[in-house]
């Protein structure tokens, strides 16, 4: 099975260095070329989501962010795993309050609760080196919705 | 003559509705940005907001918290958010939320212009 390694150092452009690298993958064919166009984008917005939430909240405690990305075709899914080298945080308990916050409209507080959507399987652990890491699948036939209050 | 600022451009068509031409992203990194817009054409007294996205590339939930934010200032007054001629990628984002509830989907910029006589 091809796996696929990225790694990136420091957060400034990181946003942008991963989209540039998604439309390289697009564009060559590679990678996304098995999928159907949702899978590819439901990859697109999780690891934009997940890494923009390391951008804003992460504690790399003074440190260079280290980001390692690794994604794995399996069928008409993808597998991802993205180590950092953050402090962490508390995933069940984190998009648990979010959840439990949700007001009808939101402004914030939607970035777990839509990965966590987008996702089939959604693991956040830490590695034997202290390595803080997500692994998840992602595939267009998946039915889930985040599930947003339009009323008060 | 478009306005800009940043990326975002606003073309009134209407005493009470613009076009804002969306461009290659809404997300974390320019969602103040895009209220801080909104909010002028709000104060002056525009309801209604056509949303071009053919071009997005990247919605994200921050992008879409912005664009709550405006519905709910809207909305109070009879006001509406539409989407028009949506990427794929913010598709995948309105199928998700199922915000194709409360923002009316129009296939072209035109199409959703035409509501609005």
């Amino acid at each position: 099975m091809e796996v696929i390694r990225q790694h990136f150092h420091g957060l400034n452009g990181i946003i942008e260095e991963l989209h540039r690298l998604f439309d390289a993958w697009e564009h060559e064919h590679a990678l996304f070329s098995s999928l159907d166009a949702d899978t590819a984008q439901f990859f697109r917005l999780v690891v934009h989501e997940w890494v923009a939430n390391l951008v804003q909240h992460a504690d790399f405690q003074g440190q260079d962010a280290q980001i390692t990305l690794e994604v794995m075709p399996a069928g008409q899914r993808l597998r991802c795993v993205i180590e950092d080298n953050s402090e962490g945080f508390a995933f069940p308990e984190q998009i648990e309050r979010q959840r439990r916050a949700l007001s009808p409209f939101p402004e914030r507080g939607m970035g777990l609760l839509l990965l966590n959507a987008a996702t089939e399987l959604l693991e956040y652990s830490t590695t034997h080196e202290g390595r803080r890491r997500l692994d998840f699948t992602v595939s267009s036939t998946a039915d889930s919705c985040l599930d947003i209050p339009f009323s008060s | 003559m478009h306005a800009t600022t940043t990326h975002f451009k606003i073309e009134p068509v209407a005493h009470d509705a613009v076009i804002i031409r969306v461009g290659a992203s809404l997300d974390f990194r320019n969602a103040a940005a895009f209220k801080s817009i909104v909010q002028n054409q709000v104060d002056a007294g525009v309801r209604r907001f056509i949303l071009d996205f053919s071009d997005t590339g990247i919605l994200d939930s921050t992008g879409l918290g912005s664009i709550f934010s405006l519905y709910r200032q809207v909305s109070a007054n009879k006001g509406h958010v539409m989407f028009a001629a949506a990427s794929r990628p913010v598709q995948v984002v309105v199928q998700l939320t199922r915000t194709y509830k409360v923002f009316r989907q129009f296939p072209t910029v035109e199409a959703a212009v035409e509501t609005l006589a």
